[in-house]
């Protein structure tokens, strides 16, 4: 049976808001962690206000809260339905999505997702403070875990397989884009002369934030240095949460969508051209020409996947 | 008599719509007072278009234009060979039951004062009606249109174009009643009266300037005549001069087109009704 | 009808357990203290993981509910149900063949069995249909038949829903969900299937495809979307039928034929089983605003390349003013007498009869006619005096709006009811397919329970619940 286009996208969409959650979750349990250990006057953190920059939420933030806490913060992030980027709006958005999709995703795959859902939304977040936030936290990565554990292991590998996997590492691309740029002074190979000692936690966030802080030490067998961390996220292509991996993933399965139907399409081109931005290139080159820039790009190319993907298969 | 037609209608495309659907009623049907010798409709996707019959036996086309941009024309036209008939139809074959035009609907309403005291039997139906036709005329007045057509009677669309909301009976807000508002008058009375009575819209050859929208009538059915024309607003029964376009419960089960999303009038319709050469 | 204890489904008068229900009553037996209370937890989890919900209308707070399920099945005995699906397919063929007269010819309108102007001033009698053919003279093709029975051998058809009937879904869970929680039970008794709904129901669209279409037609189900109460029993059925499900704006008309937006380009559709409702179908022909439908497909269906199942204005012939002349309808279409009953209906629009009806409100039950859902409706014995008259002044303001019946004493059934077992009122609705080859009638159907103690209302959306609805075989 032919997909609908907006079976598509709406399987396309399930899987980047699952991704989007699950994100969300993780650069809050970073900022939290480091919250913990320093703070300004009045509790208020400014770990939690980079990371909040990170997500690019600080302005409506503001908007909302005079003072960054824990308690303020994590309501934002984790509940504000005001909030289109809080893990409750990600969850619901990939809840209505999957309702939209329930006879091309698989009965496990509804019900982890569900699940999450009915158990999300019993939760009052006067009741999560503390260890319990850490608890939560942990419980949202894990429902995604076992979202995307469902998919792998009983979805068919046809063309609403690519598409959710196109969805997902595309969502993650741009994460692990934004999380490096927000701190991209620090990554500059410079600043130590610039600005003195670097904060250590400044890297632990970077690296918590996309789960690569153990992961870190077994491939580079040392300690933070921006060059080995800027190239983990981006070039290295065994780490999950890169750049290059991010894009390769998404190019293979938009191959097999080209495969399947037989035809290139504008979508494909995008994706190469993402991919000469991360491939054949070095931390080197792209210090010289300037992270910041670079991230910008690949941001913007990166969205341009989505928009040619919506256009090749009559997303609408 | 032999009758050229040339009725062509301008909108505006609807911007950045994919796509835009007309359900058109502009093609005249053949029969006992009127045969259609050349007929044609043109506008853009017309040649995909679907044809069909309605409910009420009018020959329809169903257009589609994907990303429809600029103006739209529409335009109808060709030759019909009128014949007098003194508004007598008969019962032309492939119609719905007679009994079907006893729907009352929100335009055709029943006022009260129009059949008070008539009774219709077997044998007084058409007086009956001829009278009912007057009355309507005595109750909304003679029409004024010969003094200024096209200025202050018809809307720039004429009530020929309906992408409203149906039912509303607001499409014109002109106060002054039109020949539409004379035929729902007379087809709510003959209904009252348990007289199937339907609305007519079609073309009508005047002297002098043309009109630039289409008229309309009422036909009412009797047993042993069949249908029978009644122009309330003309007040005499459908000539040689008249060509029958469509028919239906009230005007908006009868508009010339329909369409969705809605469009905007961009030129007042242009219709030429004129005597062809023999 | 009246006072006296009413019939129940399980126990004779004298409480000895009726043939039936033997195996299930010595299950029922067998079970521990608590044994059907953990059952009912489990069926509600399982319902809920499922996301077998339904959205209630008005009610603020979440939108979904799962409906209650009970966990003691009803049962009908085969000779039982070989009568009820006699009277079933007398019924479904008659009005199918009244649908096809009132909208050609309207024979029985000429021969004044059925008032003319209650057909043709009535709101559901859609002119736009006159003339139409729909494909082999199917306008009802699904159809679910509201039964209620009040003794041993009294059954009477309460409604017959034609429009886009609801709750095949229930009936398929309540069936895979009693096999999760009672496998035992099954090994004892020989049930009737129900499984084989989507397929025939595939089998029974297939069957009014246009001649334009392949060998294999292409089907779809077309939704007004993931807020409609019975969002997830479209998207079930969809999915088991293997057809696709669609909203309005999948969906699109071409050259007078309706194609859905794939993937790879606009695929051909050939049978449309539509959930929404003949206003909201098509804004070209029907409501304008509707944002739910699909412009022009009326006209495609009209041009005869596509077929709606149901046909529009089928509405006309499961109208509750209508509903009175059925037996006249089954008489004049097929020459005979009505295998299943009425339940005798008063017009109030009659002088005695509305005298009548005023005078005993207190007894009977008030229907408006065009109200559904258990909405609209009034039972007499169990409203108050206040209700009595507000209904009264409703009946004398728009004597047409209302009709008046009996107050039955539906059966009733052994529910699980707060760790206990007790009897609860039950109406039955058998779903019936009626394709261009044959009717199938799948036995058994949905059997709806009023939870509340004395309650007669099993509407869903008034608190009722239901069961699994087994068909012995023989």
């Amino acid at each position: 049976m032919r997909m609908l286009g907006r079976t598509a996208q709406n399987l396309f969409w399930l899987s980047r808001y699952v991704e989007r959650a699950e994100n969300m979750a993780r650069l809050l349990e970073v900022g939290y962690r480091m919250s913990l250990t320093s703070r300004r006057e009045g509790g208020a953190s400014e770990h939690l206000i980079s990371m909040l920059q990170a997500a690019e939420m600080d302005e409506a933030f503001a908007e909302r809260h005079d003072v960054a806490d824990v308690d303020t913060v994590s309501y934002f992030m984790m509940f504000d339905p005001a909030n289109p980027s809080s893990v409750r709006s990600c969850l619901e958005a990939a809840r209505t999505n999957a309702r939209s999709v329930r006879t091309a995703i698989t009965t496990d795959m509804w019900e982890s997702m569900n699940g999450t859902w009915l158990e999300f939304s019993q939760i009052k977040p006067r009741d999560v403070r503390g260890a319990k936030l850490a608890g939560l936290l942990q419980w949202v990565r894990q429902s995604s875990h076992e979202f995307r554990g469902a998919m792998l292991g009983t979805l068919l590998r046809d063309d609403g397989f690519s598409f959710l996997q196109a969805g997902n590492f595309v969502e993650r691309a741009d994460n692990t884009a934004r999380i490096l740029d927000m701190k991209y002074y620090v990554l500059l190979p410079r600043s130590s002369l610039v600005g003195g000692e670097i904060d250590i936690q400044q890297w632990t966030l970077i690296l918590r934030a996309a789960s690569a802080h153990r992961s870190y030490g077994h491939v580079y067998h040392d300690r933070y240095k921006a060059h080995n961390i800027a190239d983990f996220l981006i070039l290295r292509p065994e780490m999950p949460r890169s750049l290059i991996y991010c894009a390769n993933f998404v190019q293979q399965n938009l191959d097999t969508l080209a495969k399947l139907y037989g035809r290139r399409e504008a979508c494909h081109e995008a994706t190469e051209n993402l991919l000469k931005l991360v491939d054949k290139t070095s931390m080197d080159d792209i210090f010289a020409h300037g992270l910041h820039e670079f991230l910008d790009e690949f941001i913007a190319r990166n969205n341009a996947v989505s928009e040619t993907l919506s256009e090749s298969y009559n997303f609408y | 008599m032999r009758i050229t037609i040339e009725h062509r209608l301008t909108l505006n495309a609807p911007s950045g719509t994919s796509q835009a659907m007309f359900h058109l009623l502009l093609t005249p049907p053949s029969g006992p007072a009127q045969t259609v010798e050349s007929w044609s409709v043109e506008m853009a996707g017309i040649g995909q278009a679907g044809r069909f019959v309605d409910g009420f036996g009018n020959t329809a086309h169903l257009v589609n234009q994907p990303r429809p941009d600029g103006e739209i024309t529409i335009e109808a036209r060709g030759v019909v060979a009128t014949r007098d008939t003194n508004g007598v139809l008969g019962r032309p074959p492939g119609e719905p039951v007679p009994a079907l035009y006893r729907r009352l609907t929100p335009l055709t309403k029943i006022a009260p004062e129009l059949v008070d005291g008539l009774k219709p039997t077997r044998s007084n139906r058409l007086d009956l009606l001829h009278g009912l036709m007057q009355r309507v005329g005595e109750k909304l007045g003679l029409p004024d249109e010969e003094a200024a057509p096209g200025q202050t009677q018809m809307q720039a669309d004429g009530g020929q174009v309906q992408s409203q909301r149906q039912g509303d009976g607001a499409t014109e807000d002109n106060a002054r009643a039109d020949a539409a508002d004379y035929a729902h008058l007379f087809i709510g009375a003959a209904r009252a009266l348990d007289i199937p009575a339907r609305f007519v819209t079609g073309y009508r050859l005047v002297d002098g300037p043309a009109p630039c929208n289409l008229h309309a009538w009422a036909e009412a059915f009797d047993e042993s005549l069949g249908w029978i024309g009644f122009d309330p607003h003309q007040q005499i029964c459908p000539t040689e001069r008249y060509v029958r376009l469509a028919v239906g419960l009230d005007k908006d089960s009868a508009p010339a087109l329909r369409t969705v999303p809605v469009v905007e009038i961009a030129q007042r319709a242009k219709l030429a009704v004129i005597p062809a050469a023999q | 009808m009246g006072e006296q204890t009413p019939f129940d489904e399980m126990y004779n008068a004298d409480g000895t357990i009726r043939e039936p229900y033997r195996a299930l009553s010595e299950w029922l037996a067998e079970q521990p203290d608590k044994g059907l209370a953990l059952m009912q937890a489990d069926a509600e989890a399982i319902f809920r993981r499922l996301g077998i919900t339904f959205a209630v209308y008005g009610s603020e707070e979440g939108t979904e509910k799962v409906i209650p399920f009970d966990v003691i099945p009803r049962i009908i005995a085969a000779n039982e149900w070989r009568r009820l699906s006699r009277g079933i397919e007398q019924r479904v063929k008659a009005l199918n063949a009244f649908l096809y007269d009132i909208y050609h010819r309207q024979e029985i309108l000429k021969a004044g069995r059925v008032p003319e102007k209650l057909i043709l001033n009535n709101a559901a009698f859609c002119p736009q249909m006159m003339g139409l053919e729909p494909a082999k003279g199917v306008y009802a093709h699904i159809i679910g038949v509201d039964i209620v029975r009040v003794g041993p051998d009294e059954f009477y058809v309460l409604e017959d829903n034609l429009r886009t009937p609801s709750g095949v879904s229930y009936m398929l869970e309540d069936r895979e969900a009693m096999m999760l929680l009672a496998p035992d039970l099954f090994h004892r008794t020989k049930v009737a299937p129900v499984e084989t709904y989507p397929e025939n129901l595939r089998r029974t669209l297939e069957s009014v495809a246009p001649d334009s279409a392949g060998r294999n037609p292409v089907i779809a189900v077309l939704t007004p979307g993931i807020y409609n109460s019975a969002y997830f029993e479209h998207s079930f059925l969809a999915d088991r039928m293997g057809a696709q499900l669609c909203e309005g704006h999948d969906l699109f008309v071409d050259g007078g034929k309706v194609y859905m937006r794939t993937t790879t380009g606009p695929e051909r559709v050939d049978v449309i089983y539509r959930r929404i409702d003949d206003d909201y179908l098509d804004p070209l022909t029907f409501r304008s605003d509707s944002m739910l439908g699909v412009p022009g497909i009326f006209d495609a269906y009209r041009a005869g390349n596509v077929t709606l199942v149901n046909a529009p204005g089928t509405g006309i012939a499961d109208d509750k003013a209508v509903y009175t002349y059925v037996p006249e309808i089954i008489e004049f279409y097929l020459g005979e007498k009505a295998l299943l009953n009425n339940v005798p209906t008063y017009n109030c629009t009659d002088e005695d009869q509305r005298a009548w009806v005023l005078e005993n409100i207190g007894d009977l039950v008030v229907k408006e006619v065009h109200g559904s859902g258990g909405y609209g409706m009034m039972v007499g014995p169990t409203s108050t005096k206040a209700q009595h008259e507000e209904f009264k002044a409703k009946i004398k303001a728009r004597p047409d709006n209302y009709i008046v019946q009996p107050t039955l004493s539906l059966s009733t059934c052994p529910t699980h009811v707060d760790g206990d077992v007790s009897p609860r009122h039950v109406d039955l609705r058998p779903y019936v397919l009626v394709g261009g080859d044959e009717v199938r009638i799948t036995p058994g159907g949905l059997t709806r329970v009023a939870l509340q103690k004395g309650s007669l209302v099993v509407n869903s959306s008034q608190g009722g619940g239901t069961k699994d609805t087994w068909v012995l075989e023989d």
